[in-house]
Parts: structure tokens; sequence; C-alpha cells
């Protein structure tokens, strides 16, 4: 694979690139995965000299910054590697992450100790959110959760240097789209419409699960289920989210989008305003008409970007996608 | 020079035409409800190459067709909750008859013929009470409501016919009511369910999955040359907790569940638009909300995984390949684990691909 990309990147650096494909990928996407990469070394580094949770905590919140301001891009690199679940497995409406850690810990699992091994355990072990779980909750054995989290510290370091390492060469790919030889971008709209679809898919993200998972229902919110709530992320996640895709939006496109920036805008404020950390306010009405107001403005934008970028690029609602039947 | 055929047609009277058949409508192997970028809703013939033999013009979205084993002849089946079912002559290109349901019904957008073409079955709501419904129609010059028997089951959505002459249904378990469109009333209690019926409406035998997993709605099945039928389901729960969508029938009351990749089950939207068993002991799943198409080997493990945008209609072709379309207009073709594109419409391609070849 590697050395088939390596053979068509001579073949295709000369071509014309298109301009906002171009500009997505060079101001955000390529930028982001090097912090990622740069943010998870340091955790790794950090966890390594001291593993006591106090000592990991800034350089766990620095990465997983990073991650989530780069979570939406899962072409590429990330696909190709099969990688999409070892950043952070999150939602686990089945704790599977809580239970893969007790499993290690009950055994005391020697792979800890074994880098390229530990990369093949499940991924729900592995990650952000298995790393949370470490440096939040009380653990039974510290000597075991300490050696666990420089297992996962490192590994979130390798995968995220990996993904960063293959790039370049997958921007390439996406640059060319169309060119002869270029059989993963067969014309210049796969491309935009791969960049599109990282941006619709990170706005229903964000308004179905990261805002609507812990809304539940009237009847039945369900704060557990905010994300990262145990670090009190939750929040922080919906206000990375939307400034990373208000990037990739303003990227990807020559118009100048004032009903979309006017969106985001509103939802930033919204959610810049709310005191609420984990959102666990959800479970009384007060703080859960808060946070509603934020997944209205997430709707609002994803209407937004339907005017103003996905209907101007032909791109129109799947035929049979919504049809549900 | 005029067949005898035509000939003694020609004789009789000017209403009792001549019965054409497949090759008159240039050789499809496979019939597609499809939308034109006009807007128009259409069914199309699609040959093994990717192009279109025929184009008919339909009053609505269509959903899927019940093709006739050996006449050029077809019956669009109006998506759910709609009351009418258009049969086609799809070599001179014209509606042939207007089916309606009976007082109280409503189709689900299948429909499947006996093995003779002698009997249209077709999938039906009994509004009041929410049974499960099969009902039977003789063709013929005019097709004629003949009778009905239960589906064994709520919400029978696709309905075949296996190589042995059976007929096989998908029971979805999940009662609607036109009243409320397409909400689900009764996902706490859904019980979904496969049921299979001799020629004459005898329940056979009946598959169920497990009791954890009673919200997977099973929608679409697909037989294969061995009578195996593939299923394809939809689950009603958390997205992220969804069990395979696909299991594998060989008999015996039991579903096997295909062995699914977790990174891919988590991005489908626990939906499954199309399922079917082509070549020997293979089977294709599409994920339309996924934009992947997924391939099994006999045993059910995944054993490749596809993108397309949309992607939905899936069909066995003569030759041991599984014809693929998709929302965007693309037809594909699923060979020995690699997917090629074969030809772009400028049609939206809507759920499910018929195959007119008998397996």
């Amino acid at each position: 694979m590697r050395l088939a990309i390596a053979l068509c990147l001579s073949a295709l650096s000369a071509l014309p690139a298109v301009a906002d494909v171009q500009r997505a990928i060079d101001t955000h996407i390529l930028p982001g995965h090097v912090a990622l990469s740069m943010r998870t070394a340091e955790l790794a580094n950090t966890a390594q000299a001291d593993c006591s949770p106090e000592a990991v905590r800034p350089a766990f919140h620095a990465a997983y910054d990073a991650w989530i301001s780069i979570s939406h891009i899962q072409i590429g690199p990330i696909e190709d590697q099969a990688l999409t679940l070892h950043m952070s497995y999150w939602p686990d409406p089945k704790d599977s992450t809580g239970k893969a850690l007790a499993r290690l810990t009950a055994a005391a699992d020697p792979i800890v100790d074994q880098p390229k091994a530990f990369g093949d355990v499940s991924a729900t072990a592995q990650g952000f959110t298995a790393l949370e779980r470490l440096l939040y909750e009380t653990q039974t054995d510290a000597a075991y959760a300490c050696r666990l989290t420089q297992a996962i510290a490192r590994d979130l370091a390798r995968k995220s240097a990996a993904i960063n390492a293959d790039w370049p060469a997958f921007a390439t790919l996406m640059r060319s789209a169309g060119a002869d030889g270029n059989t993963r971008f067969q014309n210049e709209d796969e491309a935009r419409r791969a960049l599109y679809t990282a941006l619709s898919t990170g706005l229903a993200f964000l308004h179905d699960q990261r805002l609507g998972r812990p809304l539940g229902t009237f009847e039945r919110p369900r704060p557990l289920r905010a994300e990262a709530r145990r670090s009190e992320r939750s929040l922080r996640h919906v206000q990375l989210q939307l400034a990373a895709l208000e990037t990739l939006a303003a990227a990807m496109t020559d118009s100048d989008l004032s009903a979309t920036k006017a969106a985001f805008a509103a939802a930033r404020a919204r959610a810049d305003a709310l005191d609420d950390p984990a959102l666990q306010g959800v479970a009384d009405p007060g703080g859960r008409f808060r946070v509603e107001l934020i997944q209205q403005a997430v709707r609002a934008i994803q209407i937004a970007v339907i005017d103003e970028i996905g209907t101007p690029l032909g791109i129109t609602a799947g035929f049979n996608s919504l049809d549900g039947d | 020079m005029p067949t005898r055929r035509t000939f003694l047609a020609g004789l009789t009277s000017a209403s009792l035409t001549p019965t054409l058949g497949w090759a008159d409508a240039g050789n499809p192997i496979a019939l597609s409800a499809a939308r034109r970028p006009d807007g128009q809703h259409v069914l199309v013939g699609l040959a093994r190459t990717g192009h279109i033999t025929f184009e008919i013009t339909l009053p609505a979205r269509g959903h899927a067709a019940a093709a006739h084993p050996h006449v050029a002849e077809a019956v669009a089946i109006a998506r759910r909750p709609g009351t009418f079912a258009k049969v086609i002559d799809c070599a001179r290109g014209r509606v042939k008859q207007t089916l309606h349901a009976p007082t109280g019904r409503h189709f689900y957008g299948h429909g499947a013929f006996s093995a003779d073409g002698a009997f249209l079955f077709t999938p039906e709501n009994d509004i009041a009470t929410g049974a499960g419904w099969i009902g039977v129609w003789e063709s013929g010059t005019r097709y004629k409501r003949l009778d009905s028997f239960s589906s064994a089951g709520i919400g029978p959505h696709e309905i075949l016919r296996t190589p042995s002459g059976q007929l096989a249904v998908a029971n979805g378990g999940i009662r609607t009511h036109p009243a409320t469109g397409r909400d689900k009333l009764n996902l706490d209690t859904m019980r979904p369910n496969l049921a299979i019926f001799d020629a004459d409406g005898r329940l056979a035998d009946m598959a169920e999955g497990p009791d954890t997993q009673h919200q997977n709605s099973l929608r679409h099945i697909s037989a294969g040359r061995d009578g195996n039928i593939v299923c394809g389901f939809q689950w009603q729960g958390d997205r992220f907790d969804a069990p395979p969508l696909v299991a594998l029938y060989t008999g015996n009351g039991t579903l096997i569940p295909a062995q699914m990749d977790d990174t891919n089950l988590r991005k489908l939207d626990g939906y499954i638009g199309s399922v079917s068993a082509y070549g020997n002991g293979r089977y294709a799943a599409s994920a339309p909300r996924g934009n992947m198409t997924f391939e099994f080997d006999s045993t059910g493990t995944q054993s490749g995984t596809h993108s397309a945008r949309d992607v939905c209609g899936l069909c066995a072709t003569p030759d041991g390949m599984c014809l693929v379309t998709d929302g965007t207009g693309r037809v594909h073709i699923l060979k020995d684990s690699t997917f090629t594109h074969l030809a772009t419409h400028k049609y939206a391609f809507d759920n499910h691909l018929v195959a007119l070849t008998p397996v």
C-alpha cells in the first residue's frame, strides 16, 4: 500500500491542485494531525516520567484536545489503518471500556509491558476513553494502572505518528483527484465530497451523539451518557468540534458563507455561556433547556451548511439512506 | 415472419395481446425503480453491462418490483404505506393494470410471483389489527385478487420464492399505522421472524433471532441456488450497540448471525438496505447510511468491504456475480472480492434490484 502510494506520488505531484481541497488540507487537516502527533508524544513522555494521574492529566487534556479537533477526519490513513475506534471508543453503551480495563487489571496482564503486542489489544481498552478512566477513576491496583497508563499513552503516540506520517501521501491523492492513475479519487468532486462528508457527519455526530446522548428524552435524560464526563470535558468537546468544523467549512469553499458563519457563531456563544462542563445539568429542566439550545443551534448550522456548501457542490441528501425502508 | 403464437393472438382478438418474453424488453437481467433528474419516477431494466434496456414512467416513487419469471411483465408495488401496484408490460412499455390493496390494507413495497408465474403474492398490513398478511393474486390478462393468508408476523416486508418453490417472508415485527406515517408503535414488544411457507400457503418453518435482539427488524432476504437465505436487518436499539445486521438461514428454524467487523458495524446507523445471495454460497449486504457494501463467505464471515455512496440495490447475475446500484446513478459489479464500476446514469436508483433470472 505504502509503495503504491509512493509510486503514485511521483506521477501525480506535478498536477494542478483543487484550490478548495488544497486549502482544507493545508490549513486544517495536515496541521491538525501534526498537532495530534506532537501532543500525544508529549503525553507518552510525561507518562513515562511520572505515571501518577496528577502528573499525566495536563498532557492528557492537551492531547485529547488535539484529537477532538481532528477526529471528524475519518478518511485516509486512520481508515486505511483501521484505527478509528482505537483513538477513542465512544459511544460505549455497554461499557465495553470498563469491562476491558477490568479484565486486564484483574489478570495483571503483562501485555502492557509489550508495546508491539499492546497495539493489538481490543480497541475498547485503548485510546483516550480508556486513559480517562485510569486518570479519573479510583484504581484498585495503582501499580498496574500506572503501567496501563504508560502503555495506552505510548500506543496513542505511536498510532498518531503513524496516521500523521501517512497523511501527506493521502493528501497528494486528494489534491490530484481525477488524474490518471488516481483510483482513490476519480474526479475532483470525489475529493470535495469526502471533505463535505467529514463536515456533515461531524455536525451530525455533534448533534445526535455528543449533545443528543446525554439529552436523551425529556422523560428520561441520560447524564451518564455524556462523553468524557469523568474528566469534565463533555462541553469542551462540543466547543472544540464547533471550532474545528467551522475551520473546515471556511476552508472548503470560496463563498462567504454568511449564514453558516452566523450559525456557528450562535452555537459557539451558547456553548461558551454554559457553565456545565460535564453536561450533567441535562437532568434538570433548566439545565436541559440550555443544552437543547446548543443542539438547536447545531441543527441551524447543519441547515446552513447544506444550503451554502452542499447544494452548490451538487450534493443532495441520500436518496436511499434517507428513505428508511 | 410472425410466430405461430402472435399469429393466433392476432386472429382471436385485439385485446388478447401476444405474450412477450424478457428478450423483447432488451434482455435485462434486473429491474430497478429510479428517479430521473426531472423528478419523474420510473422503472428501468438493467443489462449485465450496467446499461438501461428499457424505461417506463411510474405515477409515484417505487420501491421494489415483482418480476414475472417468463413474461416481460413486472408489478411495481407502491412503497409503504401505499395501496396501489402497477402491472407493467415491460416489452411494450405501458401500464397494463392497477391493482389496489383491499380496503383496510396497505402494501409494503415488495411482492413475488410463484415459480410458474401464475400467482402474485403481496405482503400487506391489516391496518386495524396490525396483523401481517400475504395477498394472493391470479396473474394473466387481468390480475384478480384470489385470497390472502397470515404472514405469521407483524410488518411483512420482503417476500421471495425459494428454488424449491416455497415462499419466504421477512416479518419485520414493527407495527405502523398510516395515521401516524412510519412511526413505530411497538418497539418494546416487537418480535421479527423469517417465515417459510409451502406453495399452498401452509407455514413450513419459522426462524427468530435471540430474545436480546428482538429489536433487530428483519426486512430483506435473498435466496441462493442452494436454498440458503441471507437476511438483512434494521436495528431499532442504540446504533452503537447493534448486533450483527446480517444472518444466514439454512433451515431448521435457526438464524445464524454473520461475523461482522465492529468498526464497520458502528458506522451503519443500524441499517442494512438490501441483501443478495449470489454465485455459489456468496452473500452481499448494502448499507446506504454507511456508504458500504459488505461481502460474506459461505460461513457468513465478512470477507470484504467496498465503499459506494448511498449504495443500496443488490442482486445476483446469471454469471455468478452481484450487480450493485446506488442513489447517485452508478452501477457496479461485485466479483471475487473486487468491486468494479460499470456505468453511471443520471438516475437515482431506488432501494432494490430485482433479478430476472431464476436462482
